[in-house]
Parts: C-alpha cells; sequence; structure tokens
C-alpha cells in the first residue's frame, strides 16, 4: 500500500513556517561555517611562520653557560669574553661542516610581529651584512619583488604578504613602535615562508642569535647544540622545528581548536531549542491532521515517516541553503578581509563542513524526542469528537 | 456484512460509578443501503458508529464483519480495513488546511496514479464542484463545499462502507438535501450508515436505528 503523505506538499504549501526553519539552519550553518573560516585563518597565516621557517632557518640564542665557559676561571670580564667568543666560533664551525647545515652565523635579530584575525606571532629577522643578503635570499627562495637590496645601515626587506598585513609601504620604518625611526623598509620580498632580513643600526634589545641556515634534514637545533656539547638550561632559546611545531600545536591549533569548538557548541544549543520549539509548535498546529491520518487508516509509522520525511527536506534545503551562502560568505571575507591584510586563508574546510552536518544530524536525533511524543498522542477523531 | 452481538460499551469500567454508552447491542446490517442511526445527543449512536468502524474497541460482546470478529483484530489490521474498506464522513470536515481541495480527496486514496486524480476530480465534480474550486485550499471554499470534499475523500476507494457522522450538521438545507442525495445514490451499491438527531434527513433511509440510553429501542 503506497503512502499518499506527502512531505513535499506540506513545504511547498507551507513555505513561510518552512522558511523561517530553513533560514534559522542555514544561517546558523554560516555563522559555525565563516567564524570557522576566520579563526582559521589564524591557523593557516601562523602555519609559514611556525612550521615553513624552521625547515631553512632555526635559531638559538644562548646563554654564557651554555659554552661551559666559568667566569671564575677567568681573572678579567674581556678575558672571559673572549673564551666565550671563541669556543662559539668553535661551535660554529663545527656546524657548518655538518650534514643538512649551509651557514651558521652570529647576528643581532629584529622582531617582527604578524597580526592574524585572532593573536598575533613575533618572529626573528636576522640584520647581515648588506653582502650577506643575497646568500640569504637564495636559502629561502624568496625574490626581491618590490624596492631595492639593502646597502647601508638599519635597512630591512620585508615579506611582500607581511608588509600587506601591517600596512606597511617601502619607505616606512620598520616595526617603529618598537624600534623607533631605525629601521626602514627598502625593499619587498615575496617567498613562502614569510622570512624578512635587514641590516644592522646600532645595538637592539632584541639579542643576538646564532642563526643557522638547515635544510629539512637538520631542523633539530636542541638536539645539534646538545651534541655540540653545548648545555642548555632554561635561559637559552631555541627555536627550531620541534620549538615551532610545539607553538603551533599548543598555542594555535589547539586554542582556535577550542574557541571554535565553544562557538560551534554555543550556536548548536541556540539552533536545538530553537528548532525544537518550532517543531512542537508546528506538530501542535497540525494535530486534526495526524489524527485524520490516523483516524482512515494511516499508521503511527506512515505518519511518523512522513514528518521525518518533511524533517528532513526541511534539513536539507537548510544545509544546501547554508553552505552555498557559507562559501559566498567565505570568498567574500577572503577576498576582502583575509587577503587584504596578507593572510592566508582557505575557502573550503571540508571537515568543518562535514562537521555541521554532523550537527545537524544530531539536531535530527533530538528532534525524535518531540516527534515521537507527538506521534504517541496521536488519537484517532472519534477522541476528539468524544 | 456486520453482525453485533451483545456490544457494551462502559466508561470508567474500573470504578462503581460505570457508564454504559452501549449496553447490550445485537443488530445485523446488510451489505447495501441506506441506514440511519438516530437518537438524542448522548444516546450512543456516535459511540456505535466507531465501535463499528474500529474506532473505538468495545468493552464487551462482538462485531462481525464479513465473517471475522474486529474487535480482536490487531492494530493494523484496523487500519487497513478503515483505509481500504471503509470510508469516514465526521461532524467536522477535517480537511488538510495547506493542501487544494483535489489533493485532500486524494490523500485518502490507496492506489497513485493519473486515473486516481481523474477519478477523484470525476468524485468532485459529481459533488457540484467546479474545476476552479479543486485548486482551492479548505479556507476558500464554503462549509458546504468543504463537507462535499470530505465524502469525495470518504468515497475514494469505493468503501464497502461508508460512516457518516452528522453530515448535514453544519449545513444549510440546499446543501444538506445534496449531501444526502449523493449519499443515498451510493448506498444503492454499498452500505451508508448515517449518524443523525435530525430525523428529516433520512427520509430516504433503507433502515433508521433508534438509540435511547445506549440501547437499542424495541
Amino acid at each position: 500500500m503506497k503512502t499518499r503523505l506527502s512531505a513535499w506538499k506540506y513545504v511547498k504549501n507551507n513555505k513561510r513556517a518552512v522558511a523561517v526553519l530553513v533560514t534559522a539552519l542555514a544561517l546558523s550553518f554560516m555563522a559555525i561555517y565563516v567564524i570557522h573560516v576566520l579563526l582559521q585563518t589564524t591557523v593557516e597565516s601562523f602555519k609559514p611562520i611556525t612550521l615553513e621557517i624552521p625547515k631553512k632557518l632555526s635559531y638559538a640564542n644562548l646563554s654564557d653557560k651554555a659554552y661551559g665557559v666559568n667566569r671564575e676561571d677567568y681573572d678579567t670580564y674581556e678575558d672571559y669574553d673572549a673564551a666565550v667568543g671563541e669556543r662559539r666560533g668553535e661551535l660554529m664551525e663545527s656546524m657548518k661542516r655538518r650534514q643538512g647545515i649551509d651557514n651558521v652565523t652570529y647576528v643581532q635579530i629584529l622582531k617582527c610581529l604578524y597580526q592574524a584575525v585572532v593573536g598575533q606571532l613575533s618572529y626573528e629577522v636576522p640584520l647581515l651584512s648588506p653582502g650577506e643578503i643575497q646568500g640569504f635570499l637564495n636559502h629561502v627562495d624568496a625574490k626581491l619583488v618590490e624596492g631595492r637590496m639593502p646597502g647601508g645601515d638599519g635597512e630591512v626587506l620585508v615579506d611582500s604578504a607581511v608588509m600587506k598585513n601591517a600596512g606597511w609601504e617601502i619607505g616606512d620604518w620598520f616595526m617603529k613602535d618598537w624600534y623607533g625611526e631605525t629601521f626602514r623598509i627598502v625593499g619587498a620580498i615575496r617567498s613562502k615562508y614569510l622570512v624578512s632580513v635587514g641590516t644592522p643600526m646600532g645595538h637592539t634589545n632584541s639579542g643576538i642569535y646564532l642563526v643557522v641556515y638547515n635544510d629539512e634534514t637538520a631542523t633539530d637545533l636542541r638536539s645539534i647544540l646538545k651534541e655540540e656539547g653545548i648545555k642548555l638550561s632554561e635561559e637559552d632559546v631555541v627555536v627550531d622545528a620541534a620549538k615551532g611545531r610545539e607553538l603551533f600545536e599548543k598555542d594555535v591549533e589547539d586554542v582556535i581548536g577550542t574557541v571554535v569548538s565553544v562557538i560551534s557548541l554555543i550556536v548548536t544549543i541556540f539552533l536545538v531549542i530553537l528548532v525544537m520549539v518550532s517543531y512542537v509548535s508546528f506538530m501542535r498546529n497540525r494535530v486534526n491532521e495526524y489524527c485524520l491520518y490516523a483516524s482512515i487508516g494511516y499508521g503511527r509509522g506512515e505518519i511518523y515517516g512522513m514528518i521525518l520525511r518533511e524533517t528532513l527536506l526541511t534539513f536539507a534545503m537548510g544545509s544546501a541553503i547554508g553552505l552555498l551562502a557559507s562559501l559566498g560568505a567565505g570568498a567574500v571575507l577572503t577576498k576582502l578581509v583575509i587577503e587584504s591584510k596578507g593572510l592566508v586563508g582557505k575557502l573550503i574546510y571540508g571537515d568543518r563542513i562535514l562537521s555541521i552536518f554532523g550537527i545537524y544530524v544530531f539536531i535530527i536525533g533530538m528532534l525524535q524526542i518531540p516527534i515521537l511524543a507527538c506521534i504517541s498522542r496521536i488519537k484517532t477523531i472519534d477522541a476528539i469528537e468524544d | 456484512m456486520f453482525e453485533v452481538k451483545n456490544l457494551s460499551m462502559i466508561y470508567d469500567v474500573n470504578t462503581d460509578a460505570k457508564t454504559y454508552a452501549l449496553k447490550g447491542i445485537n443488530l445485523e446490517l446488510p451489505e447495501k443501503g441506506l441506514v440511519g442511526i438516530i437518537g438524542p445527543s448522548g444516546s450512543g449512536k456516535s459511540t456505535l458508529t466507531y465501535c463499528l468502524s474500529t474506532l473505538k474497541t468495545p468493552t464487551e460482546g462482538s462485531i462481525i464483519y464479513n465473517g471475522k470478529d474486529i474487535t480482536k483484530v490487531t492494530g493494523a489490521e484496523r487500519e487497513k480495513l478503515r483505509r481500504r474498506e471503509f470510508g469516514f464522513v465526521f461532524q467536522k470536515h477535517y480537511l488538510v488546511p495547506y493542501v487544494n481541495a483535489l489533493d485532500n480527496v486524494l490523500v485518502a486514496a490507496v492506489e497513485k496514479g493519473p486515473q486516481v486524480s481523474e477519478k477523484a476530480a470525476e468524485f468532485l465534480k459529481g459533488l457540484g464542484l467546479s474545476e476552479k474550486e479543486f485548486r482551492k485550499k479548505p479556507a476558500k471554499l464554503s462549509g458546504g463545499q468543504c463537507q462535499r470534499v470530505a465524502i469525495a475523500r470518504a468515497m475514494i476507494n469505493d468503501p464497502k462502507v461508508v460512516f457518516a457522522d452528522e453530515p448535514t450538521a453544519s449545513l444549510d438545507h440546499e446543501n444538506a438535501f445534496n449531501v444526502m442525495r449523493i449519499l443515498k445514490k451510493y448506498s444503492e451499491e454499498r452500505l451508508v450508515l448515517i449518524v443523525t438527531h435530525d430525523k428529516s434527513i433520512l427520509k430516504d433511509a433503507d433502515r433508521i436505528i433508534e438509540i435511547w440510553d445506549g440501547e437499542l429501542s424495541k
């Protein structure tokens, strides 16, 4: 016996009621997805700094103690400092002989801020002599795309995405809030590592670092230093692949993931309440209709099937419209906000889309409670007319 | 067709103050004809119809329909009977408010396909609705038109029995007369049971059953 109970007819003939639900579902879809796109921009944008730069460059700011030179063994500070310098020179020469390390320098660095939608990250900018800069650019596959190479003191090349991010132009002061009018931006470079480089001007307070030009086979600087006899303590700063990964996973990915999950949960709770209340109201308005069906011989299963098909149809429409609206809004956001800020964004996050579908399946599951409660209360018309 | 034996319907059966809606009814009904069940309000006439149509299960007694006691069948069998063999016209029309007149008839149809739609349209035409009115939703139809749509819905599966509970209660004289004419015509081939407290609409009835306080009058 074929059922005549049509879900489509309800949807087609109750456009206003269905539109409310479809709109709520579509907007919720879009809210969750767009928030994810925006926040995920932070994750995508910080990847080059935390995960990619260490594949090419590692940094170490070592205390004098790390070199194993005791102050007590030297009469004057100059002698002690010379001994540390000698030990550092030996270390650098030894490291250069290692496979996977192209060069090691000991230079001042600057810190450069990179601001994402949520949060910011600072990374190291080595200050090299003008003659060393081309070699540095070659090492990180960077190309000068605008301006000129540094020729004098206090000149900086900045990645073009970082310039967009900070709103800098060539000729602007680099990190003026931190370094005042000391370092002038003379050119824009482009590479996949978002690196910047400059020439020194006096002394900065950002520190003097060992800068290791490595390839992907020698990214564990901490282990290399230990093998070289360096005794690392909490005073020592080592920025290598492991540190970058730790920073990315703990301070970026986990934090953003938690924020997205919390927002998704809040939206889901609101949506569950809204949809449940709407459904209870819609079904209450249709009690006589269900009673009629029961009276003329439709089983509760058939009536339940009709309500379920209506639900699935409504959710399918809400999801489809929500997906299209999300991709549209994501594209607009990417163009207007993300790219213009020199950030890295992605339009399609398959896992997030699947998780929103998962949320909707969960809500459909939750809806079975009021639906089944309503089905269990369906009477035949004799009960209404008694 | 129907053989009712010692049928009783008792409300508050587990208390001392038992209320008999039906008390020891014995009755036989033929396979065709217009049968009126008449009685004052609260006499048990609707309850009797609901028991016969399986909408209610009596407390005692049996209802043999085509050789089978339908008080003992499963819920699914009762639904099957109501879907395939019985048609219903209720006091109110109970049309689905969001679909048009034609779809309201088709909602009860067992079969699908264009021939069923054509049949529904023929029924509606025969009941005096125009094609333009087929496309109207119940809110745009008069009370009489709605009741005629409900009658078409009751007849779409060519049921062996049509149960009509006060089918003319909400109609004016002319519409009431038309509805009765349609039901009378249908009763030439099938059984039509009409519950009413208005004896005047039963002037063409083949048989009238009077019921008082849950008992058939002698």
